[in-house]
């Protein structure tokens, strides 16, 4: 069950925020200010502008040795905690566990530690920015600012990092394991992995005839637009949730995993891949195809990505995904990585709490093979019991849940 | 009933040899991995030993893959998982590769290839790094390879929690095991000796200048060093039906979180605790019951106080009785590896009813006062053995593997 939210976008930094920018098609892609894109192909992302973590902490105390990343962590679990009921009272008498997707918890900081290392010689590389190299760091700092001493786990699959923390949170709840977990994800925007996007060929040109954005499943979309933030679950085991009164926002029904030994190379593959996620998620939920009321895709305007996507969908869905309502709000936040799928289920809950779908702004032409009838470019009504969450990675990782709308 | 899984096949990269047969005779012989680094200059440095793997050929184990263009932690996986379903006799084209997966876990990922980034920067030729960075360098292309290298298109999956990853990661195995989602997995961790984790373990202060000592009154720290360990797990039946040789059987685990400091344990060894705890519950294993403990036993102060102070805790008088090894003492640590072949050790110490030594042990320090098999190897029953790893971000991890004896 979950029974709260914690997000913190370049759209906004409470669900509500993030839901009504996205149902206005405001774009958080904008002129990256946090470093320079002299040089490099694209200067877009979705930046948190102004991101101050001592807002929603209360202060500096406990942030001083925490970089971005770890940062962004705390602040979307100090919202879901308080958004939940959880409070340090209840957390010291109960464990509470955080399950992370990061597809780089902080490149940034790994690479400052060892260039410090090679500019100033091994005596000046500081031992505190050492402990936050670890992958795992940003979840080992969160545990620490709310005392969570429940499982911590971070995972690490790329784009799909966030979804999968949220698919292994919940099968330690079903199995008994844990009662009470933090699950999503999170990435930074930062100099290191936009330049390995950039060599990669993978953002999205500006100047190009389809204009500075990245425009999910159209014809002329060119690639995506890199974005950051945190988004976080309280998932709890039903009796808990129940016992203690807690407000049901909804439950996680299925989910399902797979990868294409390919990695993006043969679209069949890549096809199959997709289409095996979605399956594996509706048998794990017991839901058929035609129960599902909407799809929240990957699709972020890559140009191999999306047509897998859509492909597999098609094939997933066994041929009815052509009357599924689509959105794809990586269109306004950008690929946030870890922090993407999670983002998509805190809109997806938004959306099954006021039947307002966000559209997919400038989708202007559904490329000819791509059986999404339903995408639309503006935000539209949509009464949401069961939703698929797709997501995609960039080379082979695949993973769809399924969320169900809660009794609130 | 709960399907039981198995563990059927051990590879191992190591220090002080490639292989399982190998690497045993090593640690029966006590042989030490540690000697002066290569990889890297240390001229700078006040410490200059690793535990570095030698004489390792790639292209010996790689076979579908271009072993060029994978980072060393992938290329020992690869080999790692190869010699692994070797051991394990298991046929790669008898194996429906859809239900067949891998779970693994790192402390870096692909350390060497940020590194080769931040040399690039630090010396204005950026231009040099191209679409490789983002192919190579994100920790999830680990499974990643090892999937695509061997075709397994199901569960793939990187936990990146650091020095405890590979106990992560063989848990998780063994719940997509359990849950049905997989008929075969390989599960363990791999880490490449980096310039970034010998500087942040040097300037932490906790390198030992000459060799690891745990639990002797004159320990200095722990050597840093690199390699991999995958098991072949699998379910019960499917092992019997094919004749297989078993290990040991996977009887359950525990996670703990001690939310108190990033680098330092909880000064009573409280998450350490309730990790083990976990295991033997999770296990139905009473405390009385284990006979061998395989420790995290880095060879640091604080370190090896703790975990005595755990253990002593949780299993009260038995303590005394129960051997505790810790093979860091010739392996070096080979981080998000170390638990993994930890593991590997334990099945090797269940199946063959020999315990190996902690070597360099020759003046006890009289705050570690257990049984910790100094410097030979012993004969002798074990019906269960307790593996335990501690990580950075206070992420605490216990996996019980017992005799297929006891098996009905």
């Amino acid at each position: 069950m979950i029974t709260g939210m914690g997000v913190i976008s370049p759209l906004g930094d409470s669900p509500a925020r993030l839901h009504d920018s996205l149902c206005q098609g405001l774009s958080g892609i904008k002129p990256i200010q946090l470093f320079s894109t002299a040089g490099l192909g694209c200067p877009l992302g979705g930046e948190i502008l102004d991101f101050d973590a001592a807002k929603y902490l209360g202060g500096e105390r406990n942030l001083r040795p925490l970089d971005r990343t770890s940062r962004l962590v705390v602040s979307a679990a100090q919202l879901a905690l308080k958004d939940s009921g959880w409070s340090a009272e209840m957390r010291a008498a109960q464990e509470v566990g955080l399950v992370l997707g990061t597809m780089f918890c902080s490149v940034h900081t790994i690479s400052e530690f060892d260039r410090r290392t090679l500019e100033a010689g091994p005596a000046y590389a500081s031992p505190m920015d050492f402990s936050n190299t670890v992958i795992n760091a940003a979840a080992g700092q969160t545990a620490i600012v709310h005392n969570l001493r429940g499982v911590n786990t971070t995972i690490s699959t790329g784009v799909t990092s966030g979804l999968e923390a949220i698919s292994y949170a919940t099968d330690l709840i079903r199995s008994g394991r844990a009662r009470a977990l933090l699950a999503g994800g999170a990435d930074e925007l930062c100099f290191e992995s936009f330049y390995g996007f950039d060599r990669a060929g993978l953002l999205c040109r500006s100047n190009d005839s389809a204009g500075d954005f990245p425009i999910p499943f159209d014809s002329r979309r060119n690639g995506l637009a890199l974005g950051e933030g945190a988004a976080l679950l309280m998932l709890e085991d039903v009796a808990l949730a129940r016992e203690r009164g807690a407000r049901i926002l909804g439950e996680i029904r299925g989910h399902g995993s797979s990868y294409d030994c390919s990695r993006g190379q043969e679209d069949k593959d890549s096809v199959q891949a997709v289409a095996s996620a979605i399956r594996q998620a509706l048998h794990d939920g017991f839901i058929l195809p035609c129960e599902l009321d909407c799809l929240s895709a990957s699709a972020n305007g890559s140009v191999a990505g999306d047509r897998h996507e859509a492909q597999g969908a098609f094939v997933g869905l066994s041929g009815q995904a052509h009357k599924l309502p689509v959105t794809a709000i990586k269109s306004m936040l950008g690929e946030t990585l870890g922090a993407s799928g999670p983002m998509q289920a805190v809109s997806l809950l938004e959306t099954m709490r006021d039947g307002v779908l966000p559209g997919i702004p400038h989708l202007e032409e559904i490329e000819d093979d791509f059986p999404l009838d339903m995408a639309r470019a503006q935000s539209h009504e949509a009464d949401v019991i069961n939703g698929l969450i797709n997501s995609i990675g960039l080379d082979g990782h695949c993973c769809s849940l399924i969320l169900s709308r809660g009794e609130a | 009933m709960e399907r039981r899984i198995v563990i059927t096949g051990i590879g191992v990269v190591t220090p002080i040899g490639i292989g399982c047969e190998e690497f045993w005779t090593s640690l029966l012989n006590g042989r030490s991995g540690i000697a002066p680094v290569q990889s890297l200059d240390t001229s700078d440095y006040n410490v200059h030993r690793g535990a570095e793997v030698k004489e390792f050929n790639a292209e010996k184990y790689i076979l579908n893959l271009d072993a060029t263009r994978l980072g060393r932690a992938s290329q020992f996986a690869i080999a790692a998982a190869r010699l692994a379903l070797a051991d394990a006799g298991v046929e790669i084209g008898s194996l429906d590769q859809k239900r067949a997966g891998v779970s693994m876990g790192t402390t870096s990922g692909e350390p060497r290839e940020v590194e080769r980034f931040d040399d690039s920067y630090v010396s204005k030729n950026l231009d040099r790094i191209g679409p490789e960075f983002l192919a190579r360098y994100p920790c999830h292309v680990i499974p990643a390879h090892v999937a695509s290298e061997l075709n397994f298109s199901g569960v793939n999956i990187m936990i990146p929690t650091a020095c405890a990853a590979g106990n992560y990661a063989i848990a998780h195995a063994f719940d997509v095991m359990r849950a049905e989602r997989s008929d075969l997995m390989l599960a363990g961790g791999s880490d490449a000796f980096s310039r970034i984790t010998f500087t942040g373990f040097a300037r932490l202060g906790a390198v030992a200048p000459e060799t690891c000592q745990p639990f002797d009154r004159l320990r200095k720290g722990m050597i840093p060093g690199e390699g991999a360990g995958v098991l072949v797990l699998e379910p019960l039946d499917r092992a019997r039906r094919r004749g297989a040789r078993i290990y040991a059987e996977v009887g359950g685990y525990g996670l703990s979180c001690d939310a108190h400091h990033m680098t330092a344990a909880h000064p009573q060894g409280d998450g350490a605790e309730r990790a083990m705890q976990q295991a033997l519950a999770d296990s139905k294993t009473k405390p009385e019951d284990v006979s061998y403990i395989s420790a995290h036993g880095t060879g640091t102060l604080t370190n090896d106080r703790l975990e005595t102070i755990a253990v002593k805790r949780l299993f009260k008088d038995a303590a005394y009785r129960i051997p505790i090894s810790s093979v860091k003492s010739m392996l070096g640590h080979t981080m998000g590896a170390a638990s993994a072949i930890e593991a590997a050790v334990c099945a090797l110490a269940v199946f063959n009813d020999r315990v190996p030594p902690t070597i360099n042990l020759n003046d006890p320090d009289p705050e570690c006062d257990l049984d910790y098999v100094p410097n030979f190897a012993r004969d002798l029953r074990i019906n269960v053995a307790m593996n335990n790893a501690y990580a950075f971000g206070g992420n605490n991890a216990s996996l019980i593997l017992r005799k297929r004896e006891l098996l009905n």
